[in-house]
Parts: structure tokens; C-alpha cells; sequence
């Protein structure tokens, strides 16, 4: 764990307890989740409690307690969304990963993530994957984002 | 200088401290607001809202909580009119559906004048109220305990799940719990959860008296011989 970059993170910002939000932020964007002892560290240096300090990480979906995946893919379960399918990229990411949304893989390649409206309703169903939007999604896109990234070349099948 | 101001509760005048709530005025001058989050000189955060009632202005009534509200001069509060009984007598109807398992719910629902729960029983041991919460940081500044997630998972729980150091184990929580007061008889298994009525006399007396005293010692709600 790389102390020097907390101590960035809080440089100015001590004692200052409105600023844990964004304390909170750039500690996520700097570890990829929020460690449980940084979140000591941010407690004591900003003068909040504890209990404070996890009651607003547990509260915003922004903010993750478990070390994330490289990837993180983001399934958009809003309304829109799920009447156009979205149940369905997530069976195909459950199929193909093993794992249950909110999970990440075994070899800490992939986390997915399920939330309620990305706001693109108009364009979905919506997977976000590290930060890029794809509309219009369908469980063959989706096998085949993750085959990209898994290095798997696509194999011909003799039938074909 | 202490401020007063003088407003109206019930059609009575009566005068309270400005800053003071409407809920403390209205009990500390016999009047009778029903509550259960209220603790006194903690902080108030309008979480069970049996406390509600009508703050009429300029002719129109809107429902609010007391404990929440601000005394104000020439206020005219309504806290028995027909329509605030009848929404909080629902609201104790939700609680005591929700949380059976404790005299001082049971006792809220004789108060407000309860005899049949038309909700579905869940055996809950929280209502999230928030007591213990709030006794625990600004009473004694323990902040051991909070309210964790949103929605239908919030609950009550410490940091990660461990007691922390600032925990000064003085049981305050437990004690200021409204869960912790079991019922009279024994306690009720899940499935056969049900609206206390041992104290028929108490109910027959809030249907044939509406609004009479069932000895709650002024919206103290619950007989569970402790302050607060
Ligand atoms: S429902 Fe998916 S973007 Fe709104
Ligand atoms: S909401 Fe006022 S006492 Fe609970």
C-alpha cells in the first residue's frame, strides 16, 4: 500500500471534516476500492468518527469496500434497460464468468456490477465498461467484449 | 434573555421558550402527542412520525412531525384533529405490524387507539428509530454505533461489524431501545405474532373515551418505567 499517495490525498484537507466525500473519492480513484485501514487513517486525520466515515462509504454506490477487478463491466438494470434485456447480459456474464454481479473473478480480471439508470435510457440496454458506454447491448457484443480482453481469439467454429 | 412566544395547541394557548419543538410545548403544558424517536435533550430526526400533526396556516392544515417543528408565534397546531388520529393510529397500526415484539410498541398501539392489524406480521428487532444511535454520539460521544445502507437494508450496526474502541460499553443503546422492553406475558414466536390486547380495559377505554389518558405519562407512550 502506497502511503505517500494518502498523504496527497489528505494534504490540505486535514481536520477539515467536510471534506470526506472527496477525500473519499479520490481514495477510491487512487486504490480502485476503499481499504477498510485507510479508512481509519481518513478518519483520524479529518477528525470524523469511524462510524461516519463507513456509514457514508456503505451509503453512495460510488464507493466500494472490495478490491475490484482490472475490468469493471457495469450492466444497467434501470427500467428501460431491463425491458430491453438487460436480464439477459446478465446471464450471459454470469455464464461466461462465474460469478454474480457485484463479484469479481478469481483472477481479479473482471468485477461486475449491476446499477439502477445510467440516465441513457434511450440507448439501451447500457453497459459501461471501465468508464465507456455501449448502447444498444446484446449477450453476443458482451461475449465477445470480454473475449477481447480474456485474449481469446475467436474460435471458427467447422460448422460455420 | 429567555424569548417566548405563545401559540395555539388544540385550541389551547399556551406558551413555550422560542427554539423549544412544538412536541416538548405541547408535553410540557399536558398536552398529549403520542412519540417514540423523541428522546429528550437529544437531537430530534423525525423518524418514527407518530408524532405528527396538523400546522395550520393561512386556513390551510399540512401534516408535519412535532418534534421537528419549531414553536413559532401565533402558530395553530391541531395534534387530535380526526385526520391526524386516524393517520397516526395507522402508523402505529405499520410499526406494531412491523415490530411486535416489544411492550412499548404494543403499548404506542393501544395509545392510538389500535385494535386490529390488518398488515401482514414481520418479527422484526428494529424500527430504526434511531434512539440508540444518537444517545450513543451525543450523549456520550461514543459514535460506536450508526445507521449502515439505504432503503430496506438500512440497519443498525458498528464499523465492520466489530466494536470499536470508542464503544465505552455503557449500554445505553440497549437501554433506550423500545425492542428492549419484552412483552407482558412472553415473547412471540415468529407466526403468532399478534396485537398484544392484554390490556383489554385500556383498549375498551380508548374506543369508549377517545383520547383518554391510558397513563402513557404524557406521550411518554410506553410504561417502561425509565426517563425518556
Ligand atoms: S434504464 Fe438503463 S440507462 Fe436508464
Ligand atoms: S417523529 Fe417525532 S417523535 Fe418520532
Amino acid at each position: 500500500m502506497n502511503s505517500t499517495n494518502l498523504e496527497t490525498i489528505l494534504e490540505g484537507r486535514r481536520s477539515q471534516p467536510h471534506q470526506l466525500i472527496e477525500v473519499l473519492q479520490d481514495v477510491q480513484d487512487v486504490y480502485g476500492y476503499i481499504p477498510k485501514d485507510v479508512m481509519g487513517i481518513v478518519a483520524k486525520e479529518l477528525g470524523v468518527p469511524l462510524m461516519e466515515v463507513f456509514r457514508v462509504a456503505k451509503f453512495y454506490k460510488a464507493f466500494t469496500l472490495k478490491p475490484r477487478g482490472k475490468n469493471v463491466i457495469t450492466i444497467c438494470t434501470g427500467t428501460a434497460c431491463h425491458v430491453r434485456g438487460s436480464q439477459l447480459l446478465i446471464d450471459q456474464v454470469q455464464g461466461q464468468l462465474r460469478l454474480k454481479p457485484g463479484d469479481t473473478t478469481k483472477d481479479g480480471l473482471f468485477t461486475v456490477e449491476c446499477v439502477n439508470c445510467v440516465g441513457a435510457c434511450a440507448l439501451g440496454p447500457v453497459v459501461v465498461q471501465n468508464g465507456s458506454y455501449s448502447n444498444h447491448m446484446t449477450p453476443g457484443k458482451l461475449r465477445r467484449a470480454i473475449d477481447k480482453v480474456q485474449g481469446k481469439k475467436k474460435e471458427e467454429s467447422p460448422h460455420a | 434573555m429567555i424569548e417566548e412566544v405563545t401559540l395555539t395547541i388544540d385550541d389551547v394557548l399556551v406558551k413555550a421558550v422560542k427554539g423549544i419543538s412544538v412536541l416538548d410545548a405541547a408535553v410540557k403544558s399536558g398536552i398529549c402527542i403520542p412519540h417514540l424517536c423523541h428522546v429528550p435533550f437529544l437531537s430530534d430526526i423525525g423518524a418514527c412520525r407518530l408524532c405528527i400533526v396538523e400546522n395550520v396556516n393561512n386556513g390551510k392544515a399540512k401534516i408535519t412531525t412535532s418534534c421537528t417543528l419549531r414553536v413559532q408565534e401565533g402558530m395553530v397546531i391541531r395534534a387530535n384533529s380526526e385526520k391526524v388520529l386516524k393517520l397516526r393510529k395507522n402508523i402505529a397500526e405499520l410499526l406494531v405490524a412491523h415490530a411486535p415484539n416489544s411492550r412499548a410498541i404494543q403499548d404506542i398501539a393501544v395509545r392510538c387507539g389500535l385494535k386490529e392489524v390488518r398488515y401482514p406480521f414481520h418479527n422484526a428487532n428494529c424500527v430504526l428509530c434511531g434512539r440508540c444511535v444518537r444517545y450513543c454520539s451525543e450523549m456520550w460521544q461514543g459514535n460506536a454505533i450508526g445507521f449502515v445502507g439505504r432503503g430496506k437494508d438500512r440497519h443498525v450496526e458498528y464499523p465492520f461489524g466489530k466494536r470499536p474502541d470508542t464503544c465505552k460499553k455503557c449500554n445505553s443503546c440497549v437501554l433506550y431501545c423500545p425492542m428492549s422492553v419484552t412483552p407482558c406475558g412472553e415473547v412471540m414466536k415468529t407466526g403468532e405474532e399478534h396485537l398484544c390486547g392484554k390490556c383489554d380495559s385500556q383498549m375498551a377505554m380508548a374506543e369508549k373515551i377517545p383520547g383518554a389518558c391510558v397513563w402513557c405519562e404524557t406521550g411518554k407512550s410506553f410504561q417502561c418505567a425509565r426517563y425518556a
